[in-house]
């Protein structure tokens, strides 16, 4: 009883006409199951403000479609509820630039600059480890389809640290006039031949997992977590996350939000591509 | 017989789009109702196969005629809320499972409500979009206890063009095939 007066009261201009029975017989206390946000669908769409309380999409030409009281009150609902480091004062002012402002903005589903991290768990060597994907929608000819375009495997990582205190360890600037005869050296040490590469050298790790899983080296398990980082949005990045709690603030919220602006959104980008560290 | 009533209204109602492959706004919401009978199809044959009361012969045919909603290939993945894993199973085995939980009486049921996603065109031609409807289930054991769940399950649906033969004439129709199925075990 308690979730309807949270419905009602937060969304008390959305309610519409009781939904119909369509699939299910059982009648319970629907609730929570109403308030959570079921698909990143949902979320997109209660943040575009495109839906009524019970999903029924809205048409263009709905009075309601994208009204931007209905959105303030949808994006509040959006925030997971126990993160604290989401302050109120943040919230408001990220509302204010995205709905209120003279050009509103809009989560788009195929506008780029979001993709998925998807923490799965591989077999490697004998033992079950946690590999990182990160998928983002690609356009085809017909249609989109999600691609794998990064990804993170922490066995890898000591594979490519370098001894930075450790200057005596590097190709010789005359080396080109002896045909680089001192690669046969270099060579003989595979701990060490990462320090070689160049100051700005990146692992590829998806080339490398590609590469182990057609060895036969490495095997999927299973999916342990889903989340999505946005950037789609002018000035701010924000984490989306599942959660399965009870209560009316679950499913897929709004776990962290940042403004930033773009170089600090790169610098964001390649934090959660564990690049550079 | 029903079904095939069913089935000649859903192409009638649907026979306006022929000679279109793109689903406009109101079209899509034709679909979107194609698909929750589907889906409704499908709530009821898991209640059946799981009801102990359903005779062995019974539960084998209603099986059989709920692999006829999915599409080649389709898994179910199952977790529950103590465990991260996922547990995949193919279509026909998720149904003998059901049918042979150990339970003395079981009950399952289904929550009124049911979200639809977009219909999303993928690279093949079909459009793919998802159902979550939520499921009570209720087992009691021969001793007496008690067992409840309820789940979430994000149910695939693929939508296809496709053309059928009638009185002569090709009708173009939207048939709706299932896919994959994610269970969770949720908390409320």
């Amino acid at each position: 009883m308690r979730h309807l007066f949270f419905l009602f009261s937060t969304l008390s201009t959305l309610l519409v006409a009781p939904v119909t029975a369509q699939v299910g017989e059982f009648v319970g206390d629907e609730d929570n199951l109403y308030a959570a946000t079921k698909q990143v669908n949902q979320f997109l769409r209660r943040f575009n403000g495109e839906e009524d309380l019970t999903g029924r999409r809205y048409r263009v030409s709905d009075s309601s479609y994208r009204e931007p009281e209905l959105r303030r009150k949808y994006i509040n609902i959006l925030f997971d509820n126990k993160q604290k480091d989401i302050s109120t004062e943040l919230k408001e002012v990220f509302m204010s630039e995205i709905v209120d402002a003279s050009k509103p903005e809009f989560l788009n589903f195929h506008g780029g600059s979001w993709f998925a991290q998807v923490s799965t768990k591989f077999n490697y060597k004998g033992q079950d480890e946690t590999l990182q994907l990160f998928l983002r929608l690609q356009k085809e000819p017909i249609g989109s389809k999600w691609v794998i375009f990064k990804a993170y495997f922490d066995p890898f990582k000591s594979f490519f640290e370098i001894d930075t205190v450790d200057k005596g360890k590097f190709i010789h600037p005359m080396s080109h006039e002896l045909d680089f005869m001192n690669l046969r050296k270099i060579f003989k040490d595979p701990e060490v031949v990462a320090v070689y590469a160049n100051r700005d050298f990146q692992p590829d790790y998806l080339s490398l997992i590609l590469y182990e899983i057609k060895k036969g080296n490495l095997t999927f398990s299973s999916v342990e977590r889903v989340k999505f980082h946005f950037f789609q949005l002018d000035d701010w990045y924000f984490e989306l996350t599942e959660f399965n709690r009870s209560g009316p603030n679950t499913g897929w919220l709004i776990s962290n939000l940042l403004k930033t602006d773009s170089q600090q959104k790169q610098i964001l980008r390649e934090f959660i591509y564990y690049e550079g560290h | 017989m029903r079904k095939l009533f069913l089935t000649i209204i859903a192409i009638c109602s649907l026979a306006v789009v022929s000679g279109q492959d793109e689903l406009s706004p109101e079209r899509k919401e034709a679909v979107d109702s194609l698909a929750l009978e589907k889906v409704r199809d499908l709530s009821r044959y898991i209640s059946i196969i799981g009801n102990k009361d359903t005779p062995f012969s019974e539960a084998n045919r209603v099986i059989d005629r709920a692999e006829e909603l999915f599409a080649a290939g389709s898994e179910i993945g199952v977790s529950s809320i103590n465990r991260s894993d996922i547990n995949y199973y193919e279509v026909t085995e998720y149904f003998k499972r059901l049918m042979a939980l150990n339970y003395d009486r079981v009950t399952i049921k289904w929550f009124n409500i049911q979200y639809i996603s977009d219909l999303e065109l993928q690279p093949d031609g079909r459009y793919v979009g998802v159902i979550t409807v939520y499921q009570r289930f209720e087992g009691i054991s021969a001793d007496g206890l008690r067992y409840m769940d309820t789940t979430k399950k994000d149910i695939t649906v693929y939508v296809e063009r496709k053309q059928t033969q009638i009185g002569g004439r090709l009708i173009g129709f939207w048939d709706v095939m299932l896919g994959d199925i994610r269970v969770t075990e949720t908390s409320t």
